[in-house]
């Protein structure tokens, strides 16, 4: 049994900025760098599902340059069992997807496991995007995962407002986890420790293709001009928020 | 060319966004047509002002099933060639949208809130780096792009409207994902970081005694209630509902502070959030600078009267 | 960063006198136990300040007179050339830093018991001190006046040698000119007492002469009570300030404007507990609506916006800040980066008062573990060395405020890993909840300071909801374990009095209950009356008590001690919460050791009733706050049952323990135990503290050789011929 969970290793940004020559990005010295929070949920998901299911190799794979491995490494400490790198720089969803399409489809997984966005593009679209390439089915914002190992797999989705929508998903399936489903397991030092020996493939990426989109301009956002101040007596001032409160959450 | 919209809608009511893609469909020009995807789909009402067409598109399964919707996209892709196909940033749209695009090699952006028309091709602009750049895109010329729309980034379109409908006929879908039934999410402990909606109090409350008050409004309100540090290390509510640097970081749809001046460490914990009412007697009140909605009052008058109409 | 435009009014330079301060931020007279005889401490100390961006830094009060002696207590002294000496070094430090100092010449009058010096005080009345009680003055004649009129002029003199920019003629805390003009001290007759003119006349000539000294060099400064809330008779703000104000403006520079007397001053330097930061706003206020000259004042200032507005409310033209200094010197520099939530911010706990009330100590700060360190330890609050074993992870068992301090500093000294690992599913340890105790909320920010910093560390990981066994920590994979599990309040009355176990005294009952039970557990206190008791002598049970009888209970805290809560005594909180427990209805007991606790009653004896009768009272529930006992379980299976080769076969190269693990102490010392482990991690023999510098003097060879060949000589003289 193998259950593959594509990570990203993300980009985060201070409160300082400056963009690089060409306008088109941010300047790398202002960034640090973590494994994306959703997909440490979609490693611990395939984690307890290994616990669950018995005799199962969780193998994380992601896309980006060797600054990228500290995140394999995490998983690896978190206790994955392998880790591919696919050598490539991508900049959108379908691009992405495409990266980790041939490394994820020689594993033959039983399932597929990604985070639902990344906290840094918050693109959302990765792993349903991966989910075409593979010819497998797939079910988005994922969190709760039943599944005895062969089968469909029963999912829930974790709908806008609160509401759970209870899915059947024939397997293997391609699912994309929500934070909140699990709570990460922490690695101990030995483990960190044994997970920076390990090695780690490396692999080339396939043919590119065309991006879901280029950017061709990144920019600070404009300074709000300070808040609209609302005036009136404390009914009226109740009124206005009440007002805005009820468009804002349609 | 023509916009199409895919409408959404749950448990036989159209939802909120799908007003306002019409509303972002009108401003791209061109014929705007709305696609129903249903079991019933003329028992929901699409009918706007500046939506020209309304496609039925009847399949078997009432709720959404990622195939399906996957299905009825592409085959109205093919058939109408949109210069956009336009859907809310739902979990719905997730789960099929991207498909679709990477299929047919589609232009694709997610989380837009603003779009332009510059001669013949569509410009989105989206948020990256966690929100803190913003950032204009643009795609592959002469192929529809699939954009996932931020929802209430637009105005909804209300008025009633004079569209014509067609039906379109689908060949009988295999669904690998199956909707089986709705139920509501456990209550857990309270995790203030997923709320839609937070109100929030600070020291301005005064005393312990006032936390009821506040408790029963936002309930009344369908908020949740989060706290800042000094309600907090006073002890008069858990550390699990603080916003703020040694707190939680939240980024609601919609954050009213009450009572709440604002110290840096509260602000790096909430300002991210859509929307942010802030209500407090000083003018001068540091939350007012990344507030979007303000008033100086007193904040147990305002919590009195939204308590009247909430 | 940026500084926030909100705040560029603190940075504003303004004129004093003949001096130009660089900004708004003053740091008030105050003390730290180094005197003038532990002169580079001093001015390390002070210095440290300067360097963190303050444009003024001041001596403690400063005595003008062997007649102004406050042994035991330590203060600053004037007196002779030495003097001159060792406080120019601090004021030649300031001025490479950009600030000004300055001295706040002072006599105490009967208020300073002259134990060493051995001189008598002067004072407008002969009326024993309402803080030294033992200590009468001499009532002044005229000549006495001018004599210590002229002690000012002399010391003023010395203090501009030394290389002062500001003197003060010091009356605030009821001290000499303060006591000339208030009646509670002065009942003369003649043109030194009586009328506003005559009270005022004393410290009006005084500060006329100072200024005629030095006037043209340096800036005077007045430091004033402007009430000393005891009603007509002590000095009050409009019948005796603001006139005295008028009557002087034109000849102070500067005006430092407080409240309150000595005997509970207190309200001057207001704990946390019983006051939030400004509170003596209006009193200053009313006084810069007055002064024409810029005023100065404290008010546990912490939040810059709060200061910016004082300024732009016109209430204060400078920030006086003492205890935020201590806990943060870089407090200015912090606010024009806009680093804002880098600020140490004060809890106003008031330890560091305590050690000058106890008189003697250096001062300690619970927020900032290198208070006073920064001569005797070299310590600087904002720079770390990289440890040279920073190649190393590292293991920190407990994220109470030991271990939180501990993987902080660790981590801002380069180690390669920390991770810091908690049993609970959050930081802070005791300090999680000893702030939800009545009024102690803003001891939070203890906990609040270090989160932020820890979260900044990327080579720090904080990992919660982990509680780890030996084994645990064995295999963790770190090289050096730091073990800091804290302390728990005894469950079995064993007490510092008996030396024993009180029978009867068992936390595992419905009715005899601990801090924790009770703040932690949520164990229900049965009932409606409660006996606390208290054998620690600080504040968890007035604070019990308080919390206990302000739910509706009927208290009585009991002790073996002759007060309760001895310790508040030097944190200045004792007046106040007397107060509270009286109003509370809260009964105390005295003098009275447990013999026994019953689910009805607790018996006790009377600690001097050499036979020892015993009284019942009759109780629902018993709280024991009698000791604590270090949670040192897992440190002893490390130690005793692994051992160092089990651990070595591990990998783990090192083992200690900090804070309350080790011994029960205060909060501001199990800071200090991690911030020292942390900062001398890389030392031979890290475990045992590296020696401080002692500055005393050590006579060289050729001084002893004298002394001891004049005894040779006596000897020689004196010698019996046969």
């Amino acid at each position: 049994m193998k259950l593959v969970v594509a990570v990203k290793q993300i980009k985060i940004l201070g409160d300082e900025v400056e963009f690089t020559a060409d306008g088109r990005d941010v300047d790398p010295d202002f960034l640090d760098r973590a494994l994306n929070e959703w997909d440490a949920c979609a490693t611990e998901e395939a984690l307890q599902l290994r616990e669950r299911l018995g005799d199962c190799e969780v193998v994380v794979v992601t896309v980006g340059d060797d600054e990228s491995e500290g995140a394999l490494r995490r998983c690896l400490a978190m206790g994955a069992d392998r880790a591919i790198r696919v050598d490539a720089r991508t900049l959108d969803p379908i691009t992405t997807a495409r990266a980790l399409a041939g490394a994820v489809m020689g594993e033959s997984p039983d399932l597929v496991l990604c985070g639902v966005q990344s906290a840094d593009s918050v693109q959302g679209a990765t792993g349903v995007a991966l989910a075409q390439l593979l010819g497998l089915p797939r079910v988005a914002v994922v969190n709760r995962v039943e599944w005895s190992g062969s089968g469909p797999a029963t999912v829930q989705r974790e709908l806008e407002g609160g509401l759970v929508d209870v899915v059947e998903v024939d397997t293997p399936a391609v699912l994309t986890i929500q934070t909140g489903i699990n709570q990460p397991r922490y690695a101990n030092l030995r483990a960190i420790k044994q997970a920076e020996q390990q090695e780690i493939t490396v692999v080339p990426a396939a043919d590119e293709g065309s991006p879901a989109f280029t950017v061709r301009r990144m920019f600070a956002p404009p300074r709000g001009e300070g808040a609209t101040m609302l005036d009136g007596s404390p009914a009226e001032v109740a009124q206005s928020i009440l007002d805005i409160v009820r468009e804002r959450l349609a | 060319m023509s916009v199409l919209v895919v409408a959404e809608h749950l448990q036989g009511r159209v939802r909120d966004v799908t007003y306002e893609l019409i509303t972002a469909a009108r401003e791209l020009g061109g014929p705007v047509v709305v696609a129903v995807i249903g079991s019933d789909p003329g028992s929901l009402d699409v009918n706007r002002t500046g939506v020209d067409e309304i496609v039925h598109v009847r399949v078997e399964q009432e709720e959404f099933e990622s195939d399906v919707y996957q299905h009825a996209l592409e085959a109205l892709v093919n058939e109408r060639r949109p210069r956009a196909v336009l859907l809310g940033f739902t979990v719905n749209s997730m789960g099929f949208a991207p498909a679709v695009a990477t299929k047919f090699g589609l232009g694709l952006a997610t989380d837009v809130f603003a779009l332009a028309l510059e001669g013949a091709s569509v410009v989105a602009t989206r948020a990256f780096y966690g929100s803190k750049v913003h950032g204009e895109v643009e795609f592959v010329p002469d192929e529809p792009v699939v954009l996932l729309l931020r929802p209430t980034a637009w105005a909804p379109s209300l008025d009633a409207g004079q569209a014509t409908t067609t039906e379109h006929e689908l060949a009988p879908i295999v669904s690998r994902a199956r909707h089986k039934e709705f139920t509501e999410a456990p209550k857990g402990d309270v995790d203030i970081t997923t709320a839609d909606f937070l109100l929030s109090i600070g020291r301005g409350i005064g005393e312990q005694e006032s936390i009821p008050q506040f408790e029963e409004l936002a309930e009344k309100l369908g908020a949740t209630l989060s706290v800042s540090r000094p309600i907090v290390d006073a002890g008069w509510m858990p550390s699990s509902r603080q916003v703020g640097q040694s707190g939680k970081t939240v980024k609601a749809k919609v954050y009213l502070a009450l009572g709440i001046s604002g110290a840096v460490q509260h602000l790096a914990g909430m300002k991210a959030s859509d929307t942010i009412i802030a209500v407090n007697t000083d003018p001068e009140a540091a939350i007012f600078g990344v507030a979007h909605y303000g008033a100086v009052a007193d904040l147990f008058d305002v919590a009195e009267e939204l308590a009247k109409i909430a | 960063m940026a500084r926030d435009p909100k705040h560029d009014v603190l940075f504003e330079p303004i004129q004093l006198g003949p001096k130009t301060m660089k900004n708004r931020f003053y740091q008030i007279p105050h003390c730290n136990g180094f005197g003038s005889e532990k002169p580079l401490s001093q001015a390390y100390f002070r210095a440290m300040k300067a360097e963190g961006g303050y444009g003024a830094c001041c001596t403690e009060y400063c005595s003008i007179s062997p007649e102004s002696d406050d042994t035991h207590r330590m203060s600053a002294r004037l007196w002779d050339e030495g003097d001159i000496q060792n406080l120019s070094i601090m004021c030649d430090m300031l001025h490479e830093h950009g600030a000004l100092a300055a001295a706040e010449l002072w006599y105490g009058g009967p208020h300073a018991p002259c134990m060493e010096s051995r001189c008598v005080p002067r004072a407008p009345s002969q009326i024993p001190s309402d803080f030294e009680h033992l200590t009468y003055p001499k009532e002044m004649d005229k000549d006495d006046i001018r004599d210590v009129q002229k002690m000012y002029v002399d010391a003023a003199i010395r203090a501009r040698e030394a290389g002062f920019d500001i003197v003060y003629v010091y009356g605030s805390h009821s001290y000499l000119p303060q006591q000339f003009l208030t009646p509670y001290y002065n009942k003369r007759t003649d043109e030194y007492g009586g009328s506003f003119e005559n009270r005022a006349r004393f410290w009006r000539e005084t500060i006329e002469q100072v200024r005629e000294a030095v006037g043209d060099d340096c800036a005077i400064a007045v430091r004033m009570s402007t009430d000393m809330f005891i009603g007509e008779a002590g000095t009050q703000l409009e019948r005796d300030c603001l006139p005295f104000v008028e009557m002087v403006d034109e000849i102070v520079d500067v005006w430092d404007i407080n409240v309150s007397g000595i005997s509970e001053w207190g309200e001057d330097a207001t704990p946390s507990r019983f006051y939030e930061s400004g509170r003596q706003l209006p009193w200053q206020a009313a006084v810069t609506a007055v002064a024409k000259k810029p005023v100065l004042g404290v008010g546990r200032w912490t939040n810059p916006d709060m200061m910016a507005d004082a300024i732009n409310s016109g209430k204060l033209d400078i920030i006086a800040t003492c205890r935020p200094s201590i806990s943060d010197p870089f407090l200015p520099q912090k606010i024009d980066e806009g680093r804002l939530d880098d600020i140490r911010e004060c809890i106003g706990c008031n330890i560091c008062i305590s050690r000058w009330e106890i008189g003697g100590p250096p001062l300690i700060c619970t927020q900032n573990a290198t208070a006073g360190e920064e001569y005797r330890r070299g310590w600087h609050p904002e720079r770390f060395t990289t440890a040279e074993n920073a190649d190393n992870d590292v293991l920190v068992v407990g994220a109470g405020p030991a271990g939180m301090e501990c993987a902080m500093i660790l981590g801002k000294r380069g180690m390669r890993r920390v991770h810091l690992v908690e049993a609970q599913d959050d930081m802070g340890g005791i300090m999680r909840w000893i702030p939800q105790l009545p009024g102690l909320g803003e001891w939070a920010r203890v906990v609040n300071y270090r989160k932020i910093q820890l979260d900044k560390l990327k080579n720090v990981e904080f990992i919660p909801n982990t509680r780890l066994d030996a084994e645990g920590v064995k295999t963790y994979g770190a090289e050096i374990v730091i073990v800091a599990t804290g302390a728990y309040w005894a469950k079995d009355g064993l007490n510092g009095c008996s030396h024993d176990t009180i029978p009867g005294a068992d936390a595992s009952l419905a009715h005899v209950l601990t801090p924790e039970q009770i703040m932690v557990d949520g164990k229900s206190v049965p009932g409606n009356k409660v006996v606390i008791i208290d054998n620690d002598g600080y504040f968890m049970g007035v604070s019990l008590a308080e919390k206990l009888a302000s739910e509706g209970k009927h208290v009585t805290l009991m002790t073996h001690l002759g007060h309760i809560a001895p310790y508040m005594h030097f944190t200045l909180e004792a007046p106040n919460q007397h107060r509270k427990l009286h109003s509370l209805g809260v009964e105390i007991v005295t003098y009275h050791l447990p013999t026994k606790i019953e689910a009805g009653g607790v018996t006790a004896t009377h600690v001097f009733d050499v036979e020892g009768h015993e009284h019942t009272w009759d109780t629902d529930a018993t709280v024991l706050v009698t000791q604590r006992r270090s949670d040192e379980a897992l440190y002893r299976e490390l130690k005793d049952s692994v051992g160092r080769e089990g651990l070595e076969a591990e990998g783990v190269e090192a083992l200690y323990r900090i804070g309350d693990c080790e011994a029960p102490r205060l909060t501001a010392d199990v800071i200090f135990s991690g911030h020292r482990l942390a900062r001398e991690i890389d030392t031979e023999n890290p475990e045992e503290p590296l020696p401080f510098i002692r500055e005393r003097r050590v006579p060289d060879a050729e001084t002893v050789k004298r002394e001891l060949s004049r005894i040779k000589e006596q000897r020689a003289r004196e010698a019996v011929p046969a």
